[in-house]
């Protein structure tokens, strides 16, 4: 042990994070058993009953969400991305030419068989 | 030389011609009117054939770095891009053939199928670990879906969900160990981290990293101990992506696996083909390790299996084992025995599984007794599945025995003798499970009457599968040539 500890090098540039390392894992384990070890012990039914907001819960946490949702929240990164590329091109369009306009046409043609495919599968739909 | 984004485009036809088929098959998914019209196969089989003599006409020159040193080009990464677009032009024949999906037989499994096949491309030429990374996952995500693509059935959907869960896990820890070498390096590029780690680095982190990233790879090859997906998968998964999951995938993360380690952590000594350990990561011995222990846990669980295709599912991870003897030794001669050995294994494997379909099509399950009689009621499908697993055994005059020859005899020249004495007793013990199914189809008594009818098609596939198992155990001379060329090219 005393070995190990001579070993360490205080000015390795890693020591600081060996050093946060420590204390992150103490504290976090330290608070733990602190309040278990200082805290008042009063148990109550109440204490012991779902706590959600306060309120007792209304139904199981385990809910079933319906697939539309993933869809939709699907095609919103898909087309949210898009207009994220579409922006720095629009600024830019003058001095990227051609080349650029090509380019953006095969990626807003590879993105439009998504959204045909997507369409014809009925994701848009809200039943 | 590194190209630009532009001038990459030339060397990227086969990318290139697979990405537009699967957006011509996603447009032709919607328009077509028939879903199981034979047009969507047929387009995938068109666009796997370009991409197939695409990559077959490639200029194989020394290394070329594309989109700015994100995927090489060598004759390594081509080598293996012919290998897999034949294996899937070889598993979109088989799906048409299978009666199990022709219900389900859509233009999206043909998608799926290419994505995974554009996927393979990309791993077996990434040369950035951030493209491997993607690649990786270009490979899986669609084999998630391909695993459970009968939605209602209960087996596919444990599949897909096994693999899913499995899969995540190990890419997950794979990408913390390229952070480490990012981390400890600062480049991306996979030579860049090998040029930095061999001027000296901490021994533990380089460790660590590497049985991290040893995770994510053996994960896709299937070996053990990351091999606890890979018979729920094959057992539940539809047969032809059994059939594909068994070898495309596998040899697409041999090929990370061999390009990764060997640029990483290993250097060339010299014009010979020997390698040397660059840093103080002693993989050769860890991997020495798995590979033993992969094949006979292989083996070992194969050898009380009912059902085949489970059966095929154990002899594919004992397989496995097998070729990453030709993976620890350090020399390009056993990098060339593996290659060789991907070959015949793609014919062999994907032939037995091909008989496997043509059974199932007549009795709707894959269990041992349905093949009891075979020998009588298709005696062509017999004959063909009792060479595909003699190959599989090893033994001549198979190409399968040639494969093992190559692999054996480079361990025993390098002197790792045990290693070829635990490959030897486990030849023995497959030996006992192929040969039980063959026992089976011919001395036994059929428990179904009538003829097991063949079509002409999957007659002349068999053909087509069982003339190079044969061929390749008499004279393999020009693709061991091809294998050799393609390792020298690695070297660069």
């Amino acid at each position: 042990m005393a070995n190990l500890v001579s070993s360490i090098q205080f000015s390795d540039p890693y020591f600081s994070i060996l050093l946060l390392l420590v204390i992150a894992v103490g504290m976090s384990v330290g608070f733990v058993f602190l309040s278990q070890a200082l805290g008042p012990k009063k148990y109550e039914p109440i204490k012991y009953s779902v706590y959600e907001c306060g309120v007792d819960p209304f139904t199981p946490a385990a809910m079933r969400v319906s697939v539309k949702f993933y869809l939709v929240a699907l095609l919103f990164i898909l087309f949210d991305l898009e207009t994220a590329f579409l922006y720095p091109w629009a600024v830019l369009f003058r001095d990227l030419g051609l080349f650029g306009f090509i380019e953006m046409a095969i990626f807003m043609g590879i993105l439009l068989a998504g959204l045909l495919y997507a369409w014809k599968k009925g994701a848009l739909e809200w039943q | 030389m590194v190209l630009g984004n532009l001038a990459s485009l030339v060397y990227f036809l086969p990318e290139l011609a697979v990405t537009a088929t699967i957006l011509l098959l996603v447009v032709l998914h919607v328009v077509l009117k028939n879903r199981r019209s034979p047009a969507a196969a047929l387009l995938a089989l068109l666009g796997t054939g370009t991409a197939l003599l695409f990559a077959w006409m490639t200029p194989s020159g020394a290394g070329m770095g594309l989109f700015e040193g994100m995927v090489l080009l060598d004759g390594f990464a081509v080598f293996f891009k012919v290998l897999t677009a034949l294996a899937t032009a070889i598993v979109i024949f088989m799906s048409i053939d299978c009666a199990e999906l022709a219900e389900r037989t859509q233009a999206e499994y043909y998608i799926f199928l290419l994505s995974v096949l554009l996927g393979m491309f990309l791993l077996s030429s990434a040369s950035d670990i951030v493209m491997v990374y993607l690649a990786l996952e270009l490979v899986s995500i669609p084999s998630y879906l391909l695993a459970g693509y009968f939605k209602g059935k209960g087996s596919s959907t444990e599949a897909s969900m096994k693999y899913v869960v499995y899969g995540a896990t190990a890419s997950g820890v794979m990408i913390y160990g390229f952070s480490l070498l990012y981390g400890m390096t600062g480049s991306t590029q996979i030579s860049e981290i090998g040029r930095v780690l061999a001027m000296g680095a901490a021994p533990l982190p380089a460790s660590l990293a590497a049985g991290m990233v040893t995770v994510g790879f053996g994960y896709k090859i299937a070996a053990v101990p990351f091999h606890m997906w890979s018979p729920d998968v094959y057992e539940g998964a539809p047969t032809p992506v059994t059939a594909f999951l068994s070898v495309g995938p596998k040899a697409a993360g041999f090929a990370v696996l061999v390009r990764f380690f060997y640029t990483v952590f290993a250097s060339p000594e010299d014009a010979g083909g020997i390698w040397k350990l660059s840093s103080s990561v002693d993989w050769t011995f860890l991997f020495s390790v798995l590979s033993a222990v992969t094949m006979t846990v292989g083996n070992l669980l194969a050898v009380n299996q009912k059902n085949v295709k489970r059966l095929l599912a154990y002899s594919s991870i004992a397989h496995a084992g097998y070729m990453l003897m030709g993976f620890v030794l350090l020399t390009a001669v056993g990098l060339k025995a593996i290659l060789f050995y991907l070959v015949v294994y793609l014919f062999m494997n994907l032939g037995a599984f091909y008989v496997v379909v043509l059974v199932a099509n007549g009795s709707r399950s894959e269990d041992i007794s349905d093949f009891s009689g075979l020998g009588s009621r298709a005696p062509v499908a017999a004959v063909s599945l009792a060479i595909f697993l003699f190959a599989l055994t090893g033994i001549p005059p198979f190409s399968g025995f040639i494969g093992k020859v190559y692999l054996f005899a480079e361990v025993i020249n390098r002197g790792v003798y045990w290693l070829a004495l635990v490959a030897a007793l486990n030849s023995v013990i497959s030996l006992y499970y192929y040969a039980r199914i063959v026992k089976v189809m011919f001395l036994e008594d059929p428990t179904q009457s009538g003829e097991l009818p063949v079509a002409f098609v999957p007659r002349v596939m068999l053909g087509i599968l069982v003339v190079p198992t044969l061929l390749l155990g008499i004279y393999w001379e020009p693709v061991i040539r091809v294998a050799e060329a393609s390792v020298k090219i690695l070297t660069n």
